[in-house]
């Protein structure tokens, strides 16, 4: 079957339209010329039955006029004899009752029958045209002397060789016409190959398949055409300043991360800082009770729960800063550090945390562990931010089938226009806003899952749904 | 010599084929009719070269498209003496004199023809009732007279018992006529019909003889009787009667297909004049 006409390659829809329009054209101009043939053959053929015609009557009047049946036989039989050429094959005469006098084949017309039989399919001589595709045509004329109807003339002129004529002509014009067809066609593909060669590339080169526009190369743009070679660059051009723009939004990402962190960088320091007091106390208390082994024991337990704190803090820090290189499954101890990072900030607001990790498995649907941390401390982060003090944030994470729920939701205003689209859509991004949000939408975008998002009772709820991945080889 | 030429061409020429307008007065006017002698220069050219040597003047050969206007122009004088059928002869017969008979295949006589197309079936006159007819002229024996005395016998008139009758005025003419189709049959002089068989065969295969009539006389040269005893119009007789001894004179006749011309006898007309007589009679 064929293929729909708008897939077909451009030059083969150019030669086609050429093919088609040349058709249009030689119908029109074969008909032209068959047309002009044809006249010029009636108008010869006319002249022809007209002086024939003209001139039998002027012989034939006064014989018919006296019903000399043996004069117009002898006039008509002479006249036979003497013709030039054979276009001529038959001619009767008739009185003015239509009864035969006679004709040149007396066997054909009988003296006295009637012409009837001949003059039926008469015309008379302005009319006599070949066009009908009948090798003989019958004219018809008056015979008058002095202006008076006397008799009537018949003749049948043989017109097969203006009809072969015209059929040559036709079959000429018809072979002329397809060659010539052939050959535009065939010239009007190539040079249309040769013209749209560099649309060609173009095409190929705006990423046929889906991916990005990459450059052409410099040696292909063609330096004859102006016009196309300055396309070219403008698409190389474009190309470029597409690539800097992924390029500007890669390093914008990759300074989230370290944003994410910043956002979290007051309450971390509280949190590293509360306890220094105690520690603090704790080491006044053993130089103060040095000699009192139960109170050293004690401040030196206090010590060390204080500096394991602190540690996995740091630790936590550090983690946040490594992980996106690391090729780490995502796990349980994932939201346990995201929790240790993420609570402070909840408690400097006043707000109640609610963390909710469904499961038992230690290793979450084969998900990596970057990607899924960035998307759940950024959504929290958001939902922290968008809650009033004192207000409520949740995080719950729950295994379905083969499919990972992460849910995050706040009790704040909701999302504004801005917000949703940089998270719902693929919309450009207005400058000036951050690109958390936006973030969080590529990168499920890239685990080939989906957000969906949430307003009732007051609270805004955030969903993001991650297929499991198929376990790969480390 | 083309002898194909003798009776070649058209006779609706032949009223003005011989110029009359030299009338010098020491020319001998000789009438002439196309209808078994069709006009052709040669021949006519020869017979009068020949009839002017032999009668040492100058000889005009004067042609008309009928029987009858030669007999007009001989019985009123605008001719000295005329070639005419021995029919109007006869009808003449007191005012006109004999000046000689053609004899043709030995003998001054010849018959007529009822001719029909080569494939008709037809056995007899009696076949052709309720057809066309082409007769020669209303004033020749064998062109005429023969069919429509045949007719008489059978009490019938050319009229009601062809469906239509036409003159063609000339003997050649009537085969045209049967051969082209235009007419079934036709009567014809036997002597042209021969001659054409000879020099054109073609014309002549398209038609059958049906029957020919019994022997009758040669048309005759004949002069009006009151010139009769003039001095050029005996040399003229003379110069006929002799043009078979003189070379021209020979060359002439065989151009016409005849041995001499011999002086003959009103009786060779004795059959004729049984057959008008049955033609006035009826």
């Amino acid at each position: 079957m064929l293929m729909r006409v708008g897939t077909w390659p451009i030059t083969i829809r150019i030669a086609v339209a050429t093919a088609v329009l040349m058709v249009l054209l030689g119908l029109v101009a074969s008909q032209q010329v068959l047309s002009t043939l044809g006249r010029l053959q009636d108008a010869r053929l006319q002249e022809y039955a007209r002086l024939h015609v003209e001139g039998l009557a002027v012989a034939l009047g006064p014989f018919v006029l006296h019903k000399d049946v043996w004069e117009v036989y002898d006039t008509l039989d002479r006249a036979r004899a003497n013709a030039s050429g054979e276009r001529t094959l038959f001619t009767v005469v008739a009185d003015e009752r239509g009864r035969v006098l006679a004709a040149t084949d007396p066997l054909r017309a009988p003296v006295d029958e009637s012409i009837e039989a001949f003059a039926d399919e008469a015309v008379p001589v302005s009319e006599v045209t070949a066009a009908n595709g009948d090798s003989v045509v019958r004219v018809t004329a008056p015979l008058s002397v002095q202006g008076r109807d006397v008799g009537q003339i018949v003749t049948e002129l043989d017109v097969s060789d203006l009809v072969a004529q015209r059929r040559n002509a036709a079959l000429a014009l018809l072979a002329g016409n397809a060659a010539a067809t052939m050959i535009l066609v065939l010239a009007g593909y190539f040079v249309m190959a040769r013209m749209l060669k560099p649309v060609e590339l173009l095409a190929h080169h705006m990423g046929e398949a889906g991916d990005a526009p990459h450059p052409i190369p410099e040696a292909a743009i063609p330096r004859s055409d102006s016009v196309l070679s300055r396309l070219l660059r403008n698409f190389n051009d474009m190309a470029g300043a597409i690539d800097a723009r992924t390029e500007a939004d890669r390093r914008l990402a990759e300074r989230e991360r370290f944003v994410s962190l910043g956002r979290l960088s007051s309450s971390l320091a509280h949190e590293i800082n509360n306890p220094l007091g105690g520690l603090l106390n704790a080491t006044d208390t053993i130089r103060t009770y040095a000699d009192r082994p139960d109170v050293v024991r004690q401040s030196a337990d206090l010590l060390d729960r204080g500096l394991r704190h602190l540690r996995d803090v740091s630790r936590a820090i550090l983690e946040e800063n490594r992980i996106d290189r690391s090729g780490r499954l995502l796990s349980k101890s994932d939201f346990e550090d995201l929790r240790l990072l993420f609570e402070p900030e909840t408690t400097r607001r006043g707000q109640h945390l609610e963390w909710k990790i469904d499961g038992a498995n230690d290793v979450i649907q084969n998900l990596p562990s970057a990607p899924v941390r960035q998307i759940a401390l950024n959504l929290l982060l958001n939902a922290s931010s968008a809650a009033p003090d004192g207000g409520a944030v949740s995080l719950s994470i729950r295994e379905e089938n083969d499919r990972l729920e992460l849910a995050v939701s706040d009790d704040g205003p909701g999302l504004s226009e801005a917000a949703r689209a940089r998270l719902m859509s693929e919309a450009p991004v207005d400058p000036g806003g951050g690109v958390g949000l936006r973030l969080v939408r590529d990168l499920v975008t890239g685990l080939g899952g989906g957000v969906a998002c949430h307003r009732s009772e007051g609270r805004t709820q955030i969903t993001v749904s991650l297929p499991r991945r198929e376990a790969r080889p480390c | 010599m083309n002898r194909r030429r003798f009776l070649a061409g058209a006779s609706t020429c032949a009223a003005v084929s011989v110029p009359t307008l030299v009338r010098a007065a020491e020319s001998f006017r000789l009438g002439l009719t196309p209808v078994f002698l069709d006009n052709d220069a040669v021949v006519i050219e020869r017979l009068r070269s020949a009839l002017s040597e032999a009668m040492g003047e100058p000889v005009d050969l004067i042609q008309r498209r009928t029987y009858q206007e030669i007999t007009a122009t001989i019985l009123d004088g605008s001719v000295d003496a005329a070639w005419i059928c021995g029919y109007p002869f006869l009808q003449h017969r007191d005012s006109l004199s004999l000046l000689g008979v053609p004899v043709w295949r030995g003998r001054p006589l010849y018959q007529s023809y009822l001719i029909v197309r080569e494939d008709d079936e037809a056995e007899g006159l009696e076949d052709l009732r309720g057809d066309v007819h082409a007769f020669s002229d209303p004033d020749s024996n064998s062109g005429y007279l023969v069919t429509a005395s045949d007719l008489a016998r059978m009490g019938a008139t050319p009229e009601r018992f062809f469906s239509r009758s036409l003159f063609t005025y000339g003997h050649r003419n009537v085969v045209r006529a049967v051969a082209g189709g235009l007419t079934r049959s036709g009567s014809v002089d036997g002597y042209v019909w021969e001659t054409l068989a000879n020099v054109e065969p073609s014309l002549t295969a398209g038609t059958r003889v049906v029957t020919r009539s019994e022997w009758l006389g040669f048309p005759p040269f004949a002069a009006r009787a009151d010139r009769a005893s003039e001095r050029t119009v005996r040399r003229f007789g003379e110069a006929l009667r002799g043009l078979d001894a003189t070379p021209a004179g020979r060359e002439a006749l065989q151009l016409l297909f005849l041995d001499r011309i011999e002086e003959g006898d009103t009786s060779l007309f004795d059959g004729i004049a049984v057959r008008m007589a049955e033609l006035s009679g009826r």
